[in-house]
């Protein structure tokens, strides 16, 4: 068994997904549960691949990947969250079997690989998914403006990967990190970095690079809400975090600035929720502003309870749009007056909503509280009050517009709406509310877990 | 020194991309940028001194001097990922006239 | 005033970027590089080419050393295929009117040429391992082709499906070849069979057998997308 197989198996189905269309939607669902089954088995460690006698040759000419406990946890949320998108989306959007096993490939290989500019050449094929899975929005120009704004991201990055190798003569991001540390001048790569921070930034939704979000999630459907805000948003801060935290090297002043912005996103996307009237955009607001906290984290190098963050956004976000996208489908807006009274006839979606919607601010009983107490006891002990701070104010800003959401969906309005959520629906709901209230009452199993689940410094150390 | 010029392409397609309206315009700038992406990377492998193409025709020539043929493969890589991402901008555009009769950003209602 | 700032964004990017590459002393000076300190000094290792046996080291990374990448961006290729087609939707597709009607003369000469452009694809396919050239230049020879056979006559439908099944059985092909590397060698696309004297034809192990994969998957993928730019739902 070899982690290779993670990302060629999504590729291979998807080439003969296209030979014959009508056994394209099953190949997903058979390659996706291939994909979470084959990660029980497959032990940590490198992967090479490519060359001619990688035994014997050294290995570092080709191309390696690497999978630890960290990449783990990303890939089962990843592949899982996938299939099961897919499975409520099955009638509706069938067509995209082909692409989503696209995007399963890529998405796997970016959290997989060793390589940077293999990296982006899953960039740019989880990229291309994205805009294709966006189209589904039937908003043209706002898919564009992603597409552009994406291909600015990843030239960006591409520039900043071939300064470094220009400096560094490899491309392997182990042996980089070697190399970085041997020559210990850290401002030689203050360009290079910022490049490809700017790049990832793009694609995680940091502030000031993310102007496509508001078009593609604005206009979200079912498959694209939780596509995009849940599944890509949490990629992509998986690796943004293991950028941030093995290769880039913030320090002195660029520290400042990386900190500042992200301070600044997390404070701009809450008081934009708070001043939004459209639920889509409530929830787009607040994932913005939850990508900064995660990102600001991974700056701290606070990692297990920025990456429990990432899974429980992406877990609760995919509920959030999941509900209120197919609501907006049925009513016609998304206007928060007009789905004034969506939970009177909904009651136990309500409940699970507003069960999710307390977790993501971070109540009490819930998993978001446990989270959000751990990561601020961490930030405490490395003397960040600063920050304590900001996060504490965004929080109060994001209960405010929260709250307000919840009343309004729960109280009735003038004309009574009628929403019919499949059982499919319902079960994923209720799944995700009761983990989220599980390991929020139980929650001795997510400290098992500290920050060494990310191996690559181990490696980098051990040559 | 002569690199530096590929850097100013580069720019200039970001500067095309910023300021221009028209969805056509912003796809030849797009290519500007990626084109002048790939110079830079090229220009990245290049040794002076009569250095030549990582091609040979026997195990003998292994004496001479070669330019770096890993930048080689990378701009390979990058071109084609160039074409596929404008191959779909065309698409995307032609969706857009389709929809709203015409190129022009600003003349469409939809919000972004 | 959105001109005036777009161009002071862009003029102090570039500044910032040729200013700072131009101050850092470990970034090499234009043809100043020393391949002694990078990981490509040891692709051109007399060994190491043995081992190749590819004559053309560019393509021994290619295909060889980052095969991986070669997959992937055989994928993007694929995934902007579909994604056009995808785009354009519909079954039912006809040709769209060309502006000027081909003439006897254009039809016929466009046919002898036809076959000179598929036999030079043909070639510089085959010697990718040899010569500058291989599968992607190839495979879009043989597109410019298709898009000749398009423009030279105003009915003309290549085979679409036929492009999807070469595309979707080549992809798939590729990566079984890699999958073989797995069984047969220890790693993913690594080389499992001999790979002959540098120069020949017949050398460099699998890098000709991809090559030609990777031939027929982007000739027919942009021929695809060529076929999807020239054509527009029947409106019946």
């Amino acid at each position: 068994m070899n982690a290779v197989l993670l990302i060629v198996i999504p590729l291979l189905a998807a080439f003969i997904s296209i030979v014959s269309k009508k056994i394209a939607p099953y190949l997903l669902l058979v390659v996706g549960l291939f994909n979470i089954v084959l990660l029980f088995f497959l032990e940590n460690g490198l992967v090479f691949i490519g060359g001619f006698d990688v035994a014997m040759n050294s290995d570092l000419l080709g191309i390696s990947l690497l999978l630890d406990t960290y990449a783990r946890m990303a890939l089962w949320l990843i592949n899982g969250l996938i299939l099961v998108i897919f499975c409520l989306n099955f009638k509706s959007y069938k067509a995209f079997s082909s692409i989503l096993l696209l995007a399963m490939a890529g998405l796997n290989g970016l959290l997989l690989t060793n390589d940077l500019f293999n990296f982006f050449v899953f960039l740019e094929i989880s990229g291309i998914a994205a805009y294709l899975i966006t189209s589904a929005n039937k908003k043209p120009v706002s898919t564009f403006r992603y597409l552009v704004i994406g291909a600015i991201g990843s030239s960006l990055f591409l520039f900043g990967v071939v300064v470094l190798y220009a400096m560094y003569g490899t491309l392997n991001m182990i042996v980089m990190i070697q190399a970085i540390q041997a020559s210990g001048n850290y401002a030689e790569v203050i360009l290079p970095f910022t490049l490809m921070f700017i790049g990832l930034g793009v694609e995680a939704k940091l502030l000031p690079f993310n102007a496509w979000v508001k078009g593609v999630l604005g206009h979200s459907n079912t498959l694209t809400g939780p596509m995009i805000a849940g599944v890509y948003a949490a990629a992509m801060s998986f690796v943004l975090g293991r950028f941030i935290t093995n290769l880039f090297v913030f320090e002195g002043s660029l520290l400042i600035v990386v900190t500042v912005l992200l301070a600044l996103g997390i404070l701009a996307g809450d008081v934009m929720a708070f001043s939004s009237t459209k639920t889509r955009e409530i929830l787009l607001f607040s994932s913005i502003a939850q990508a900064s906290i995660v990102a600001l984290l991974f700056v701290n190098g606070v990692i297990i309870w920025a990456v429990y963050l990432i899974i429980a956004n992406a877990l609760s976000k995919t509920v959030m749009f999941l509900v209120i996208n197919k609501a907006t489908k049925d009513v016609g807006s998304d206007e928060s007056e007009a789905l004034r009274g969506l939970f009177v006839n909904n009651k136990l979606v309500g409940l699970t909503f507003t069960l999710v919607t307390l977790s993501v601010m971070g109540l009490p009983l819930l998993a978001g509280f446990v989270i959000k107490l751990n990561f601020l006891t961490q930030l405490a002990g490395i003397g960040q009050i600063v920050l304590i701070a900001i996060i504490l104010v965004a929080s109060v800003i994001e209960g405010i517009y929260f709250v307000r959401l919840i009343v309004k969906l729960w109280y009735p309005g003038e004309s009574e709406i009628s929403v019919k959520y499949n059982y499919s629906f319902k079960a994923v709901f209720i799944v995700i509310a009761l983990a989220l209230l599980v390991f929020g009452t139980y929650s001795t199993p997510l400290t098992k877990l500290d920050n060494t689940i990310d191996t690559v410094m181990e490696v980098v150390n051990n040559g | 020194m002569i690199q530096y010029a590929s850097i100013i392409l580069f720019v200039i397609g970001i500067y095309g991309l910023f300021v221009s309206k028209n969805v056509i315009k912003m796809i030849v700038s797009l290519n500007i940028m990626e084109i002048g992406l790939n110079i830079f990377i090229i220009s990245i492998g290049f040794v002076g001194g009569g250095a030549i193409a990582p091609i040979i025709s026997s195990t003998q020539d292994l004496g001479l001097i070669f330019v770096d043929p890993l930048p080689q493969a990378l701009v390979l890589t990058a071109i084609v990922i160039g074409v596929g991402t404008t191959a779909l901008a065309l698409a995307f555009a032609k969706t857009i006239y389709k929809t709203y009769n015409t190129f022009e950003l600003d003349e469409m209602e939809e919000s972004a | 005033m959105r001109k005036l700032f777009g161009l002071l964004i862009t003029i102090a990017l570039g500044v910032m970027i040729i200013l700072a590459l131009d101050k850092t002393s470990a970034f090499p000076k234009f043809g100043e590089v020393n391949l002694q300190e990078r990981i490509s000094n040891q692709y051109l290792t007399e060994e190491n080419v043995e081992m190749v046996g590819s004559a053309n080291i560019v393509t021994a990374i290619v295909v060889g050393y980052r095969g991986f990448d070669t997959l992937g961006e055989v994928t993007v290729l694929f995934i902007s295929a579909l994604g056009v087609a995808f785009i354009f939707g519909g079954t039912k597709q006809q040709r769209l009117d060309l502006k000027f009607k081909p003439n006897f003369m254009l039809r016929v000469g466009s046919n002898v040429l036809l076959g000179i452009i598929l036999v030079t694809s043909i070639y510089i396919i085959l010697h990718g391992h040899l010569t500058p050239g291989g599968g992607f230049p190839g495979g879009a020879i043989i597109a410019s082709a298709v898009l000749l056979l398009y423009l030279a006559d105003d009915k003309f439908r290549s085979n679409v499906k036929g492009f999807k099944l070469i595309e979707g059985i080549a992809g798939s092909i590729f990566v079984v070849v890699g999958l073989l590397g797995l069984v047969f060698a220890t790693a993913f696309l690594e080389n499992f069979l001999p790979v002959g004297t540098v120069g020949q034809l017949l050398s460099a192990g699998i890098i000709p057998i991809i090559y030609v994969l990777i031939g027929l998957k982007v000739g027919s993928e942009i021929a695809g997308v060529v076929d999807n730019f020239l054509t527009e739902e029947e409106s019946a």
